[in-house]
């Protein structure tokens, strides 16, 4: 029952009036105030592009000084002469500084150990050859 | 007031130096009916000026490439729905939490709105198809207020009339059982 009383309320011709107000004169004066508006958009267009124009220019200009700039470093960086082992990583320098000294010593005590070795040898080769001269033991018989 | 020919305002947009007389003979024939079309979505009187003059900038700007394929009427319609939903879906991003019901909002204010008329029956059927979604809404506006065809809804909303009527069908009987709870 109360279902079929909404139903005729909601096509009740009362209802189907606007409920809403607006101020007064506001249809008369919405024209101009539009128009206004859409003199005061067209004229401060310009102005803004620009703005933005020139503001991505700068912003371009600065990107590109700042690639070139980046690109140069890394040439005159990475193809300079023991790019690699100096200045960025002076740590790694060092050791292979330290290596190559510890490289040197190590050949070094390697041949004057050999050169000892060797000089014992001749030596010992020199006395034979004077003890079997002394005794006048044949070479021949000593390489057979 | 002389109501205008929309041939006629078509004609003088595209005279140089005769446009904006043209579209001032727009603006006085159409500007009342898209007002309270775009006040019926947005509620507020405020905004409706808002979005009834975004809607008047786009079709200044768009009239001359309009192609009268759909008569001025359904075109204007058009683009006064759609940036009424525009200023809707804005609205509510703008709102400080995604909880808040924008549509509940405008409806608790309809109560102290100084420019809302209506007594107290009329109240809560604005508030009850506050509820509606959207779409649904328009529909329902503009056939049980303005009482538009289903065939020129059709082309305004590009909704089929077949579409129209099940969702106007749906939102009498949504807002026939919101007041029956009331």
């Amino acid at each position: 029952m109360k279902k079929e009383q909404n139903i005729v309320n909601l096509q009740h011709e009362s209802l189907k009036k606007h409920p809403f107000g607006v101020p007064d004169g506001y249809f008369e004066s919405f024209s101009e105030r539009l128009q206004k508006r859409i003199r005061e958009d067209s004229a401060s267009k310009v102005p803004v592009r620009r703005m933005v124009t020139t503001a991505r220019i700068r912003v371009a200009m600065a990107a590109a000084v700042l690639g070139v700039a980046l690109i140069s470093y890394s040439i005159i960086r990475f193809t300079a002469p023991n790019s690699g082992s100096s200045g960025f990583y002076p740590d790694i320098a060092l050791l292979e500084q330290l290596q190559m000294i510890d490289d040197d010593s190590y050949l070094m005590e390697l041949m004057s150990s050999r050169s000892e070795a060797l000089n014992e040898e001749e030596a010992f080769a020199s006395q034979a050859i004077e003890y079997l001269a002394i005794n006048d033991v044949e070479m021949d018989l000593l390489f057979e | 007031m002389p109501e205008w020919d929309d041939r006629e305002i078509l004609e003088g947009i595209k005279i140089p130096g005769k446009e904006e007389v043209a579209f001032n003979q727009l603006l006085q024939k159409y500007q009342e009916r898209l007002y309270w079309h775009i006040r019926k979505i947005v509620i507020g009187h405020d905004d409706t000026d808002d979005v009834l003059q975004n809607t008047m900038i786009k079709v200044w700007k768009s009239l001359p490439s309009f192609r009268a394929d759909s008569g001025l009427f359904t075109w204007l319609y058009r683009i006064a729905t759609n940036e009424a939903l525009t200023f809707l879906k804005q609205k509510k991003k703008r709102a400080l939490a995604p909880w808040v019901d924008v549509e509940h909002k405008i409806s608790e204010t309809l109560e102290s709105d100084p420019w809302f008329n209506g007594d107290e029956i009329q109240l809560k059927l604005q508030q009850a198809i506050l509820k509606l979604p959207d779409k649904q809404r328009i529909v329902f506006n503009m056939k049980y207020f303005d009482e538009v065809k289903y065939e020129d809804m059709s082309v305004i909303l590009e909704t089929s009339v077949g579409a129209l009527k099940a969702s106007y069908h749906h939102a009498v009987k949504k807002i026939e059982a919101m007041l029956g709870d009331d």
